[in-house]
């Protein structure tokens, strides 16, 4: 008794298949099992047929927007990551853009609404069929297999209330059903085989060591050197300073300059010339001839080198401090306008030595400019100085009447503003 | 259930039998009367014909890049060898045939040009020229005879190319030969690329040539995009003009709309992808001899063209064709074919325009006068081309798929 009970237990039955010639007999029978009231059934057919969803009387499925709703979260997301990287965490300014600015990202956003509508369609579709899914009933039916290759079935599920075995194979015949085939639930219940589990596990634990080591190797300090994982740029077959060479006779891998080598500024040491300074002291004159051309070219370099933060005329309002103060940049110091009492007063040397070395937020200019152009410069900024602050008698005779037509607006003269 | 029904091709209707030419010599003459009297209103402006002929170019450009459109589809058609649109393709090969008719429609542009006056483009200027170094180098390509010649060589390609799909195709309406559908594919991929490229320096002589000193590489096929969907637009208010006349009523069906619909869609988001790549590369490049065009696009009233034209020209349209609904029903599929051809004017007017006037929108009368006369006349040789054809390819050894064809 008890063995027989266990046995109809045992193999329920799962539900009934039958299969019909072609595509058209299955339409036409998903049909009549629809209105004989039916709704868990299902068909199955080697190839797509069109219109049988109709015929089977579903939903229109909600994947549409399940991928709109992917489509705009990429979206979304995707401007957010953008705004907030760009214009919050970690402002940097690119050719003068605003720091969030749409155009630039538009790219980003076009491709995230694809890759996130493409993953949702992808899981959606799966999580709407209901896949993963490791076993069905339907699989222990032979016949079933040919369902992939010319075989029309209609399976409805014993779960359906108006199911009953004799009465719905009844049914499907009188639907035009070639065969039908009940079927059961597997006699064993189907489980993953247990070793795959235990394996599984242990590859998932072994799995978060990696991360841990590298979490920990992050965190910590040591005094031991680095894994080399990728050794060729840590160690190159090349000699350092001070290193022996069997190449060479004397053993040393350095050599000695050729006799007769110099310096590629040929003119030696010349402290007034190089640095500015005459018996440790700035300079007060110019170790360069002071001519009209020099005061050209100094304006040429001033121009290029120095305009875009001290201003074309020297007042400390170039482009560049400008954008600063516009951007409210807090650690920006406004350069000094050049025609400034503590700028006047230096003597010609302290100014090569600041144009040179870079003083305070500035910095040096001695690789960029060549010694030359930078006592030039310091003949521009002379200049400069001079011409803010000159008076009437500077002016040549044969120029001053222009002067007159053009003081006449303005009540300030070169005299009242010093 | 629904079952799908299958139309039949001898229930119908399927030429336009009423048109007489006369029908078509009204049409000729009412839309040069309405050029003459456009052409009367620039002479008035004593701006050098300036306006009326920047106006017409727009117009030009307009109606032209309908038939281009057509020409793409039909070659397209035979190149993946399509089944679904062969009750549709006619009326393609009917708008396509129509370059003939912009062929003579070119000489009030070409007409002025050889006459000396240089009001439309500044490089036909020998003043100009002088002035400007660029356009010195430009020179051996932006001059009157060479482009005169390159537009006769643009209109016989394209002529002759949408001659040769429309007489192949309606010599198959009697003897049904598929020999013929294997010619015509066969010249399709060939035709495609002859296409692209007269489409690409077309664009470049016509449009982009307006402000010498700018260019863009993908302009050619900024236009192209925007001519594909004026063609869709065109063949659904075509198709649904003669329905509503009581032709074709059987043999195109609500699942060639949705198609159609489904391809307007498409060419919509694919002029978006044109205008922005265009927009963002000048934009991110920052360079001013790029980014002047821009600029006049950006200030101003054409601001808010610009804008009209992003919402308008994609976003509305994107959002609006989308629902299946939509491209079903045509009284929705019809209006927003019209919506699409008025956005599609305004964006060729926003490619012109802000070269003579980049101060104020210009819109007027003239404007006017141009669309309608240009429109006329492009409507008498449309009729014209259908008259005493079957409006189907009846004998199209594909006709039956296309019949069968069924949107799941």
């Amino acid at each position: 008794m008890d063995q027989a009970a266990r046995e109809t237990d045992s193999k329920q039955v799962a539900g009934l298949l039958a299969e019909f010639d072609g595509p058209q007999a299955l339409k036409a029978a998903a049909s009549g099992v629809r209105e004989a009231g039916y709704t868990r059934f299902e068909a199955y057919s080697p190839f797509p047929v069109h219109g049988i969803d109709a015929a089977m009387g579903r939903r229109r499925t909600l994947l549409p927007w399940l991928v709109l709703g992917g489509g705009i979260a990429g979206g979304l997301g995707a401007l957010l990551l953008q705004w907030w990287t760009n214009a919050v965490d970690y402002p940097y300014l690119i050719s003068g853009k605003p720091w969030f600015s749409l155009p630039a990202n538009i790219p980003v956003v076009f491709e995230a609404i694809i890759l996130l509508s493409a993953l949702a369609a992808f899981g959606g579709g799966l999580a709407l069929s209901g896949l993963p899914e490791l076993f069905h009933p339907l699989l222990s039916c032979a016949r079933f297999r040919r369902a992939t290759t010319d075989g029309f079935f209609l399976g409805i599920d014993a779960s359906d209330p108006q199911f009953d075995e004799s009465r719905t194979a009844a049914l499907l015949r009188s639907l035009g059903a070639g065969e039908t085939e009940l079927y059961d639930r597997p006699r064993t219940e189907q489980k993953v085989p247990r070793p795959l589990v235990m394996a599984v596990v242990v590859a998932a634990c072994l799995a978060l060591l990696p991360p841990l080591w590298i979490a920990r190797v992050r965190a910590t300090r040591s005094a031991s050197p680095r894994l080399h994982l990728v050794s060729d740029m840590d160690f190159q077959p090349k000699y350092l300073p001070q290193q022996s060479s069997p190449l060479f006779g004397d053993g040393r891998a350095m050599r000695p300059p050729v006799e007769g080598t110099m310096a590629v500024d040929q003119r030696g040491d010349d402290p007034h010339l190089l640095r500015g300074e005459v018996e440790g002291q700035p300079a007060t004159t110019f170790p360069v001839a002071v001519t009209s051309d020099r005061m050209k070219r100094g304006r040429s370099r001033y121009d290029i080198y120095c305009a875009t933060c001290h201003g074309l005329a020297g007042d400390g309002d170039g482009i560049t401090s400008q954008l600063a103060f516009e951007r409210e940049e807090p650690k920006w110091v406004r350069p000094l306008s050049v025609h400034s009492q503590v700028v006047r007063d230096q003597p010609v040397g302290q100014l090569f030595q600041t144009i040179s070395d870079g003083i305070r937020t500035m910095p040096g200019y001695s690789s960029q400019i060549s010694v030359e152009d930078r006592w030039a410069v310091v003949l521009y900024v002379l200049a400069l100085q001079r011409g803010r602050h000159a008076t009437l008698e500077d002016v040549p005779t044969e120029l001053r009447r222009h002067l007159d037509t053009a003081l006449q607006g303005d009540a300030r003269t070169p005299d009242t503003e010093r | 259930m629904r079952e799908h029904r299958i139309p039949n091709v001898d229930d119908d209707r399927l030429t336009l039998s009423g048109t007489r030419p006369a029908v078509c010599a009204v049409l000729a003459i009412a839309g040069i009367g309405m050029l003459v009297a456009g052409l009367v209103l620039g002479w008035n402006r004593g701006d050098e014909l300036k306006g009326f002929l920047a106006s017409y170019l727009v117009s030009f450009c307009f109606f032209l890049s309908i038939s281009l459109g057509a020409l793409f589809f039909v070659a397209l058609q035979h190149l993946v060898h399509a089944g679904w649109s062969v009750t549709v393709r006619r009326l393609a090969e009917i708008l396509a045939a129509n370059t003939f008719c912009m062929a003579i429609l070119f000489l009030p542009i070409l007409g002025p040009m050889m006459a000396g006056n240089s009001s439309l483009y500044a490089w036909s200027n020998p003043a100009a020229v002088d002035a400007d170094e660029l356009l010195q180098w430009k020179q051996p390509y932006l001059n009157v005879p060479f482009f005169a010649g390159r537009a006769v060589v643009y209109f016989l390609i394209w002529g002759l190319m949408a001659r040769f799909f429309l007489a192949n195709s309606t010599r198959q309406d009697d003897s049904g030969d598929p020999g013929l559908t294997r010619r015509m594919e066969k010249f399709s991929a060939v035709a495609l690329i002859l296409f692209s490229l007269t489409v690409t320096f077309a664009a470049f002589d016509w449009l982009m040539s307006l402000e010498p000193d700018w260019f863009s590489t993908i302009f050619g096929l900024y236009y192209f995009a925007g001519a594909v969907v004026a063609f869709f637009a065109t063949l659904i208010l075509f198709a649904l003009a003669l329905q509503q006349v009581g032709l074709v009523t059987q043999t195109i069906t609500t699942e060639h709309y949705h198609e159609l619909g489904k391809l307007l869609l498409g060419f919509i988001i694919f002029w978006g992808y044109m205008a922005f790549s265009q927009y963002m590369l000048i934009w991110y490049a920052n360079i001013p001899e790029e980014s002047v065009w821009y600029l006049a696009r950006q200030t101003g009233p054409w601001t808010f063209v610009s804008l009209g034209l992003l919402l308008g020209h994609l976003l509305f349209p994107f959002f609006g064709l989308l629902p299946r609904e939509v491209k079903r029903r045509k009284l929705l599929l019809g209006a927003w074919a019209v919506w699409m051809l008025v956005v599609h004017w305004i964006d060729l007017y926003w490619l012109v325009m802000p070269t003579f006037a980049p101060e104020h929108l210009p819109f007027g009368l003239i404007d006017v006068c141009c669309i309608l006369g240009v429109g006329s006349l492009f409507l008498a040789g449309l009729l014209w081309s259908a008259r005493s054809r079957a409006l189907v390819p009846v004998k199209d050894p594909r006709l039956d798929e296309s019949l069968a064809f069924e949107n799941f």
